[in-house]
């Protein structure tokens, strides 16, 4: 903390000189966060002192609607210094009736997607973006309704629109457009890359996301209590549930300054890395099976069962575990499976080494992934692409390294970086975290220690409050930012997902390469299209919403998938 | 004499037709084993033309060369089992069959490329393309490793290089020509690493991406017939001993080299993953010098 403490004072004192009296306040809520507040003539200059002297990476941009508090809106943009492991917020409130800030993405490039959803969530527009379209609102949500307003009810539906049209780019002249979406045909799932073709070598990328929005944040400011979001922030993502509960208790507790007791610490760490394990599993076989080596697939899709097996042993559930809460978790890990999780994880190792030599040694997957998509170390640091992708491209970036949680500072991960940044890195880095992963297991099962799983919280939690917390997903780093509220239930809640930032660069990692190379490409970044889609509220295809009670989903999960078969 | 091949007719045809989907089924059982998995059973590959025949027969478009191609690309492939010998010498075979054989070979990828081109989809029209540019470099290969039989045997019938091979043994030319020939089997085939014109994960099968019901079923007997049509030309041009004279036997000979065959090119199709279409052609680039040289053999006589 002493180096965070030292980061803070140096940037405290660069602000102090460069913009003098218009940092408005500058104070340190907790050992490493600084949040400097100034006025809305100065973001682009104090992005420009941390992006460029500061050497700062880009996170999230939190835009909230603070109209009924203070008569305007609040824009915040999270920076990571992250060898320093200190959280810089500028924070920069506009009087009431102003809706406009500065851009920072000709700055930081990364920040494109966060300043266009901050204009169509809430409304804030961001003067000088390069490309002001809309991002994740439907085509046909009429213009001027901002749904995360405080005085847009979450379950509010918006006539839609008639007669639009989708915002799409145009292609370059010359080229042809060869559509691979809305549904992808490589993962099977809502997204949509347009790519630029001359021939079959591509000169330019459109990607459109966002089709399948859920209105979790929303929900999560409106309709839900502190203590049920976990479960709802579980369910942001299929493979990595545990990952966004976590990281949102985190923030909760890093608001409301709660102490974790270290076992629920541990029993987190070993989840999450229990998780690391199946999602790079799952990842591989993807990976082979978009290059059509569905052998690869099939066997570690194989490998991966044990893993789950476990997971339900601990939790009772494959998936979505169920497990943490705010102050800890729910579930003690039962000190006689410890035997049995070894037991297991010794196979799996012998097997992902077994894989990982077999991978190593192929030279068709050689052919097909060396020198193709290549994400230069240059442009992953001004997309603030992070996780695998980012440590594929030699930034040495892990949020459990940079922003130790759990029991990451006990047990410290060695993470893997290669410098090529093609999407053979990308695959050497991750069988890479596979094995250590199966090590971390082994170091947090072996010193858990004992004691309460849950801390006790007598008071209620303190309005008004920020909490940032990050969790580094099989993906890439997860953040959540929570501004407490004062109705059991945050003011504020913002999540973004590691896909959230690697997609931003996909299409220059398949730009000059041959379409046969996207799938691979794009997939070399595991994104995770549930993690980005949380907003909308409204399927606009069928054009309502279908609520059930408890009874009838109890009812539809048991009836037999075919006449006459067992539940 | 006309009754003799009218009936060897019928059977190669059956062979081709009848068989070909039990072949199918194996090959997917051996893919299942080595996936771990256990895999349908073998008969599953009839099942699944059935069902497909007995669907509603939908259209993307229309035009004579959408609507016939899927028949095309069947009836040239059983046109083809006419053409090759199948433990007996081809039914059709005349002096210069050989010609007639490598252009009725090249019908039934043609009728699919088309089909692809046809059907007003930008997934097929890639398929269709990259279908093309596999056609260009694949077929020198085959028909260089067929002529340097045809150079050997001084003939250009089918026939009559399996009688030559028969009489004269193993030679180094036709070894060569021969591993060429087996090297472009496993493109013929439609199978890894060369399922580039369908490459699922990638344009969602390519030229048959909007092809359904029985016009699917037609484009895929078709496939799964010429997989078996090739087998038992490389089998019984290549390696055709030994011939006993007795048909029957003869003839389940060469069905079980056909089955192994088949065998080793779903074992390779297992263990590969897929290459890029600039790759899957200069592959054959390769494999074409290596014709070449068996070519260049035969010609100095070894």
């Amino acid at each position: 903390m002493a180096i965070a403490n030292s980061t803070a004072a140096r940037v405290r004192e660069l602000f102090g000189e460069r913009l003098g009296s218009r940092v408005q306040t500058s104070v340190d809520p907790r050992a490493n966060t600084l949040r400097i507040q100034i006025d809305k003539a100065s973001v682009r200059e104090g992005t420009e002192i941390l992006a460029n002297e500061m050497n700062a990476r880009f996170m999230v941009t939190v835009g909230t609607d603070r109209r009924p508090l203070t008569g305007g809106y609040e824009v915040t943009h999270v920076f990571s210094v992250d060898a320093d492991q200190l959280y810089v917020l500028l924070v920069c409130s506009l009087a009431p009736g102003d809706e406009q800030i500065c851009s920072i993405t000709p700055i930081v490039p990364g920040a494109s997607w966060a300043e266009r959803e901050l204009f169509d969530a809430v409304g804030v527009k961001s003067e000088g973006h390069p490309d002001p379209r809309r991002l994740m609102l439907a085509d046909d949500w009429p213009e001027g309704v901002y749904p995360l307003r405080r005085d847009f009810p979450y379950n509010h539906r918006p006539p839609p629109t008639e007669g639009v049209r989708p915002r799409l780019l145009d292609p370059p002249p010359g080229a042809s457009v060869v559509p691979l979406g809305p549904f992808f045909p490589v993962l099977e799932e809502p997204a949509y890359f347009r790519l630029f073709v001359e021939g079959e070598t591509i000169v330019g990328c459109e990607y459109r996301g966002f089709y399948a929005h859920r209105g979790i944040e929303k929900l999560g400011d409106s309709a839900l209590t502190y203590n049920e979001i976990p479960y709802v922030a579980e369910r942001i993502c299929g493979i990595c549930g545990f990952i966004h509960s976590t990281c949102y208790c985190q923030a909760v507790e890093n608001a409301a300054e709660i102490e974790v007791p270290p076992r629920a610490r541990y029993i987190r760490s070993l989840m999450l890395e229990l998780e690391r394990i199946h999602s790079h599993l799952l990842w591989l076989g993807i990976a082979g099976h978009i290059l059509g080596f569905d052998t690869v697939l099939m066997q570690t899709w194989r490998m991966r069962e044990p893993v789950m097996w476990l997971c339900e042993e601990i939790s009772g559930n494959r998936k979505t575990y169920g497990m943490n809460t705010i102050g800890g978790v729910r579930r003690d890990f039962p000190e006689p499976l410890s035997s049995k999780l070894l037991d297991t994880l010794v196979g799996v190792e012998k097997e992902a080494v077994a894989v990982r030599d077999a991978i190593v040694g192929d030279t068709t997957l050689h052919a097909r992934t060396k020198d193709v998509g290549i994400l230069t170390n240059e442009w992953a640091r001004k997309m603030c692409v992070v996780g695998p992708s980012a440590r594929g491209s030699g930034i040495p970036i892990d949020a459990r390294i940079d922003h130790p949680y759990a029991a990451y500072n006990e047990i410290p991960a060695r993470i893997a970086v290669q410098q090529t940044g093609d999407n053979w890195a990308r695959v050497l880095v991750r069988v890479e975290e596979l094995v250590e992963s199966i090590r971390l297991v082994r170091e947090v099962v072996s010193a858990m220690p004992g004691g309460p799983i849950c801390a006790e919280i007598e008071d209620e939690i303190p309005p008004d409050r920020i909490g940032i917390s990050v969790v580094e997903a099989p993906r890439g780093e997860a953040i959540h930012v929570v501004i407490t509220g004062g109705d059991n239930r945050p003011y504020r809640w913002r999540v973004r997902a590691p896909s959230y930032a690697n997609l931003q660069a996909a299409p220059a990692m398949v730009t000059k390469d041959s379409i046969a190379d996207v799938p691979i490409t794009v997939g070399s970044l595991d994104p995770c299209f549930s993690c980005t889609e949380r907003f909308e509220l409204v399927d606009v295809r069928s054009n309502r919403i279908v609520v059930y009670s408890q009874e009838e989903l109890a009812k539809m999960a048991h009836r037999p998938a075919r006449p006459g078969g067992t539940p | 004499m006309t009754a003799k091949v009218i009936a060897l007719c019928v059977l190669n045809v059956a062979v081709a037709l009848l068989l070909s989907p039990l072949y199918e089924g194996i090959m997917r059982k051996l893919r299942a084993t080595v996936h771990s998995r256990k895999g349908p059973p073998v008969i599953q590959p009839y099942l699944d033309l059935l069902k497909l025949l007995g669907k509603e027969d939908l259209r993307t478009t229309r035009g004579v060369i959408y609507d016939a191609a899927p028949a095309l690309a069947l009836g040239s492939v059983l046109l083809l089992a006419m053409f090759v010998p199948m433990g007996e010498s081809p039914p059709l075979g005349f002096a210069g069959d050989l010609i007639v054989l490598v252009y009725v070979a090249l019908m039934a990828p043609v009728a699919m490329m088309l089909a692809g081109f046809a059907s007003a989809s930008p997934y097929a029209y890639v398929g269709g393309s990259r279908e093309m540019m596999m056609i260009f470099t694949m077929e020198p290969v085959l028909v260089v490793a067929l002529v340097v039989g045809a150079v050997k045997a001084g003939t250009l019938g089918v026939g009559g290089i399996v009688d030559w091979q028969l009489t004269s043994g193993p030679s180094p030319s036709m070894v060569v020509a021969g591993a060429a020939f087996l090297l472009g089997l496993q493109a013929q085939a439609g199978k890894l690493p060369f399922d580039i014109a369908e490459a699922d994960q990638e344009i969602m099968g390519g030229p048959l991406v909007e092809q359904s019901g029985p016009r699917l079923a037609l484009f895929r007997w078709a496939m799964l017939a010429r997989q078996l049509v090739f087998a038992f030309l490389f089998v019984e041009v290549f390696i055709p001993w030994p011939h006993t004279g007795f048909f029957p036997l003869d003839l389940g000979l060469a069905m079980a080299k056909a089955l192994a065959v088949l065998v080793l090119v779903a074992l390779v199709d297992v263990v590969n993953p897929r290459l890029r279409i600039d790759q899957g052609m200069s592959y054959f680039l390769r494999v074409g010098l290596i014709s070449f040289v068996a070519l260049a053999f035969a010609v100095v006589g070894t």
